[in-house]
């Protein structure tokens, strides 16, 4: 009759150094998981994300913007909007109320500007957290 | 074996943590619809599905409610004023326009859905139209045109008319709110239990509170500062609605024109008020009792919330004053610094 197989690790009482190097590689894994999906701290990085008509026609990194830039938007009515490193504004636009020009700058994550004749969307995205869920007003 | 039961533990802890981290599951949806954006974000399974219900019945009422749209009842029913005959209404719209008639009369003609005649005049009745400044002798001419009075319902046979040629009947005032009731039933029914609705800024539908059963917290705009707030309300499972002349508004000749119109003047309310905030079960009734207490004015405004007794309102006076009514007081957490305002707790 064959003798069972029985691991060494069985007749120990006591841990090995490979048993500690299995419970830190374990707790290194488990920590990353967890750094990965608490949210994110402040940030200022600021990106501007372009939607006309619900879809996406551009993405800015803020950061990397030049004070002053000037880029015009192909819309229903013609735009052109300014980016800077803190954040962006309507600089011009042919719609018939100008509001979106009239809204000046925004210069946080989570604010946009809306210019409703065209359908567009201005938006900051970034990683500034707040505990607000809706603006109303 | 110790070590190994510690390890295992920590594991188990470390893997719940995590998971619980990560929150429910958020759908996300921004589309425009009723001459503004709008967001619904829904939290828990079967978002997707739920999502497209809202969108759709948003569609669906701004269809029949619409006076921008060519085939609408509204649209039919102003291209019909003075023509002696009845138009004939689907019942939802028949139940708006009855319900737009209750808020006019309980409000003492502060709130009319028949200004759109005025309103055009100025610029403001839609997003394409360009803003000027009406004459005197134009608006006397127009605000005959604008009295509910002349508008007959039919609710029975779901039918209505307009007494007198030029009349026209916009539901903008109220129809968003009567959306956001919509949607919330809609999503109700689609067994969600925690939703976030904003129907373009100045309508807000909870549906129960966060995914993790806290209130949802909503920032109160201060009309002076578009990037800073009066405050905030925790609340759950209700309606909300701001009215403010700085939501839109133009400048001619160093005057400031804004878009809420009184009826009985044609012309844009002054009555003191910067912005009106109402919280109220009903997004329909939000949405009118915004409009009419802007009209009215703080004094008459607190004297309507006084008899009322179903609404709280966040009054914002141009003198600097916020005035919070009494059943608002838990819910509302003014700004630190107040922003240069003075903070009140109105009571009945």
């Amino acid at each position: 009759m064959a003798t069972p197989l029985r691991s060494s690790a069985a007749d120990r009482t006591r841990p090995t150094v490979w048993d500690g190097l299995v419970v830190l590689v374990i707790l290194l894994l488990a920590g990353a998981l967890f750094a990965a999906l608490l949210p994110k701290e402040t940030g200022g990085s600021l990106t501007l994300l372009v939607t006309l008509d619900g879809e996406e026609i551009g993405r800015y990194d803020l950061d990397e913007a030049a004070e002053g830039t000037l880029v015009t938007i192909e819309a229903p009515y013609p735009m052109t909007i300014e980016l800077s490193p803190r954040g962006v504004r309507v600089a011009e636009t042919a719609c018939p109320h100008g509001d979106c020009a009239a809204a000046g700058w925004i210069d946080r994550a989570g604010e946009q500007i809306v210019c409703l004749p065209n359908r567009l969307i201005l938006s900051l995205e970034g990683e500034e957290t707040t505990d607000i869920d809706v603006v109303i007003g | 074996m110790k070590l190994r039961a510690l390890l295992a533990g920590c594991a188990a802890f470390l893997m719940l943590t995590g998971c619980a981290a990560s929150g429910a599951e958020e759908t996300e949806r921004t589309f425009f619809a009723m001459d503004t954006v709008m967001q619904v974000r829904v939290f828990g399974d079967g978002g997707e599905e739920a999502v497209q219900a809202v969108c759709d019945e948003v569609q669906r009422l701004e269809s029949l409610l619409s006076r921008t749209q060519p085939e609408s009842d509204i649209t039919r029913l102003n291209q019909s004023a003075d023509g002696g005959t009845w138009v004939a209404l689907d019942g939802e719209t028949a139940e708006v326009l009855d319900m737009a008639l209750r808020y006019g009369e309980e409000t003492g003609g502060a709130f009319d859905v028949t200004i759109a005649p005025v309103m055009d005049a100025w610029g403001f009745g839609t997003s394409e139209e360009e803003y000027r400044v009406p004459d005197g002798t134009e608006l006397a001419a127009l605000l005959p045109l604008v009295d509910s009075g002349l508008l007959t319902l039919d609710r029975e046979n779901s039918s209505a008319w307009l007494e007198t040629a030029g009349m026209e009947v916009d539901l903008g005032g109220i129809a968003k709110g009567y959306a956001a009731d919509r949607a919330k039933a809609v999503l109700e029914e689609a067994g969600i239990t925690s939703a976030l609705l904003n129907l373009g800024s100045s309508t807000v539908g909870l549906v129960g509170g966060k995914p993790d059963g806290s209130p949802w917290r909503i920032a109160v705009r201060d009309p002076a500062d578009e990037s800073a707030s009066l405050g905030t309300l925790a609340l759950t499972d209700c309606s909300v609605s701001t009215s403010g002349g700085y939501e839109r508004y133009f400048e001619a000749d160093g005057v400031i024109y804004h878009h809420i119109l009184d009826p009985e003047t044609g012309y844009p309310a002054e009555k003191g008020l910067l912005s009106v905030t109402v919280v109220t079960d009903d997004g329909s009734r939000a949405d009118a009792w915004s409009t009419a207490l802007y009209v009215m004015g703080a004094e008459e405004a607190l004297s309507f919330w006084r008899q009322s007794g179903d609404f709280e309102c966040i009054l914002c006076r141009s003198d600097g004053t916020v005035q919070v009514t009494e059943g608002l007081e838990e819910a509302f957490t003014a700004e630190e610094d107040g922003n240069g305002y003075t903070f009140e707790i109105v009571r009945r």
